[in-house]
């Protein structure tokens, strides 16, 4: 791993009686982006905020490269966030926000100038420097708080839930304009959010918090492929989740099937253990017609459809099991897809996943 | 009946008859102010008389002269306190800020005789001599609520977050205060400061009881002139007074739209949220 930026050790944060983050450890790199995602309450902000200084952990401590920060006040940190409402300065121009910081630095004049049209630039807001915040549109009072935090040239970006304010087009088209700012500037990101499409599509590293404790940390693909708990399963995407009992031959008999799941070492026979799989790794086909969608390999079990919701993309069916358990299957209208495929509330159908898209939750 | 909500026609009537009601005794002052003979009846004809002997006379000038002397140290001492107090009562987050929050509201409910009786005693007991400075102080007393409920209003549209990015921008807790903060609530400020200029240049009910040997406060020294007979130039005196009370309270609602803002300056001095 690259030089470590962040360390977080065995933090905890307690308001009162609530323990906001328990017992947290985070090693983030140098240059990553980094996001805490998690639903609201699960302690991402706070953690968030122990980083700028606005919290002091109540044990537990916080290396910024190295040193530790938990006795910095929030102005002595070299760390800058951008915040959930922006927080911009109403009574200052887009120049005299993006330039507060360098100010308090004392930076000669000159370099301010430069640096702060530098800064504009980058977010693509040049034009606008004159401009008083209640001027702009939400995209560019989120590009202002960008540049303003950015202009410092901190070792740390914190962003608490940036882009929650904006509408879904807007959101999208940030994600890919932050991620790109990110890579210019090479500095590292810690991301908060509890969008997890968000986090998937933008971060190098996951930490999926819940409770104040982190749930499980790791690349987007592990945290989607490999969940190792349900909270986990269930908070990043759909999942379908089976309980069934361990049986000899690395098997697990749901109702009356038995299908194997890879990676049941650990696990004794007859213990009771859940199983997962995501709605778009199960197949759905006919009884008795061409096998469109399952493939050989699958392991298969009959179902009736239960409800069908048209999606544009495809199709959402709810199927039920022979043994009775349900399962959400997501049905990709793909090339593959037959184009007169009309399924009935009701009708019998197969449906198959293969074995390695079972996933084992802890 | 053709349209969907009937108006009853007496209801403008009556709506007419109410504002009648409200305006014609200030109407009349303005009027006979300009009255060229002494009569308050009749009409006469159009001068400026009235206005040349109040700047004529040099204990209504006094009087003047004293009056906006209290209502600017009034307006200045209880913003600088109203302010602090508004600041410290919504960032405190304690339950007895809460009890605070509460117990500011007394000043405005208290009625003003009681308040004016209260610190008239109070003076006496300390023996401190009854002057302009007892008149500021009694003044300030209500005017600080009236400063700290518009700031308080405010302050909560702004929320705690511009603070941290101040501080997190470099600028120590002080600073953040200083140089974002206030002038975040610098409409506010100048807001609750013009309409505590206006309630203290024209309050009476304190002033009479805690004014002493300097010149009377403007609205005490009518009042004793009407105990010698009314002349028109009370007319003139209070059109006058009207005017910079009407003037003050308009700039009031005007500050935050001359600082570039689109909200209104009556959701500032109400502190209503957007």
């Amino acid at each position: 791993m690259a030089e470590e930026a962040i360390r977080i050790e065995n933090v905890t944060k307690r308001f009162g009686d609530f323990t906001a983050v328990d017992h947290v450890d985070l090693s983030i790199a140098q240059g990553e982006f980094f996001s805490l995602l998690g639903p609201s309450g699960c302690g991402k902000t706070t953690t968030l905020r122990m980083l700028a200084g606005f919290e002091v952990p109540t044990e537990g401590r916080i290396l910024l490269e190295g040193d530790p920060v938990e006795d910095v006040p929030p102005h002595q940190r070299n760390v800058n966030m951008v915040f959930q409402s922006y927080a911009l300065f109403e009574h200052l121009d887009v120049q005299g926000n993006v330039a507060f910081g360098l100010k308090r630095k004392k930076v000669p004049k000159d370099q301010i100038a430069t640096r702060v049209a530098e800064a504009l630039e980058l977010v693509d807001l040049s034009s606008r420097a004159a401009a008083r915040p209640n001027e702009l549109s939400g995209g560019q009072r989120q590009r202002v708080a960008l540049a303003r935090a950015l202009v410092n040239r901190p070792r740390v970006l914190l962003l608490d839930e940036p882009l929650g304010a904006l509408d879904l087009k807007l959101r999208r088209q940030m994600q890919i304009e932050l991620k790109a700012i990110q890579r210019e500037v090479g500095i590292t990101f810690v991301y908060v959010t509890h969008d997890q499409e968000e986090a998937l599509s933008m971060s190098d590293r996951i930490a999926v918090m819940s409770d104040g404790r982190v749930a499980q940390c790791g690349p987007p693909e592990e945290i989607y492929e490999h969940p190792r708990e349900e909270f986990v399963a269930g908070f990043i995407g759909v999942s379908n989740l089976l309980e069934g009992r361990v049986e000899p031959g690395g098997k697990v008999r749901i109702g009356e099937d038995c299908l194997p799941v890879p990676g049941l070492d650990g696990a004794g026979d007859g213990d009771t253990i859940q199983i997962a799989v995501r709605p778009e790794k199960v197949a759905v086909d006919e009884i008795g017609g061409d096998a469109y969608a399952i493939e050989p390999d699958m392991f298969t079990v009959e179902g009736e459809i239960e409800s069908k919701v048209y999606l544009g993309v495809g199709n959402q069916l709810t199927l039920k099991l022979a043994g009775g358990s349900r399962l959400v299957a997501l049905e990709q209208a793909t090339y593959r897809m037959r184009a007169d495929e009309q399924w009935e509330i009701g009708q019998k159908v197969k449906v198959g996943w293969h074995p390695e898209h079972c996933m084992l939750l802890g | 009946m053709s349209e969907p909500f009937y108006k009853p026609r007496f209801l403008r009537v009556f709506t007419g008859l109410v504002y009648l009601y409200l305006f014609i005794p200030i109407f009349i002052v303005i009027v006979f102010s300009f009255n060229s003979e002494k009569s308050l009846q009749v009409m006469q004809g159009f001068s400026f008389r009235w206005y040349s002997d109040f700047f004529n006379d040099p204990t209504l000038m006094d009087s003047l002269l004293t009056s906006v002397q209290i209502a600017v140290l009034t307006m200045v001492i209880s913003t600088i306190v109203g302010t602090a107090l508004a600041i410290g009562l919504v960032r405190a987050h304690s339950g007895t800020a809460k009890g605070f929050n509460i117990l500011m509201l007394v000043p405005l409910i208290t009625p003003e005789i009681v308040a004016g009786i209260s610190a008239l005693l109070i003076f006496s007991q300390l023996g401190i001599t009854l002057s302009i400075w007892t008149i500021v102080i009694a003044h300030i007393t209500f005017s600080i609520s009236y400063v700290t409920i518009v700031v308080r209003g405010r302050l909560a549209t702004i929320g705690t977050e511009v603070e941290d990015a101040a501080q997190d921008l470099g600028a120590s807790k002080w600073e953040s205060v200083r140089l974002v903060l206030v002038p975040s609530l610098w409409p506010a400020i100048v807001a609750a400061g013009l309409l505590v200029f206006a309630l203290s240049f024209d309050d009476f009910v304190l002033s009479f009881f805690t004014t002493g040997e300097d010149a009377q406060p403007l609205p005490v020294r009518i009042w004793s002139m009407i105990r010698f007979g009314v002349s028109p130039t009370i007319n003139a005196v209070g059109t006058l007074m009207m005017v910079v009370s009407i003037s003050a309270v308009a700039l009031a609602v005007l500050v935050p739209r001359l600082f570039g803002r689109r909200e209104s300056g009556v959701k500032v001095l109400t502190g209503a949220e957007e």
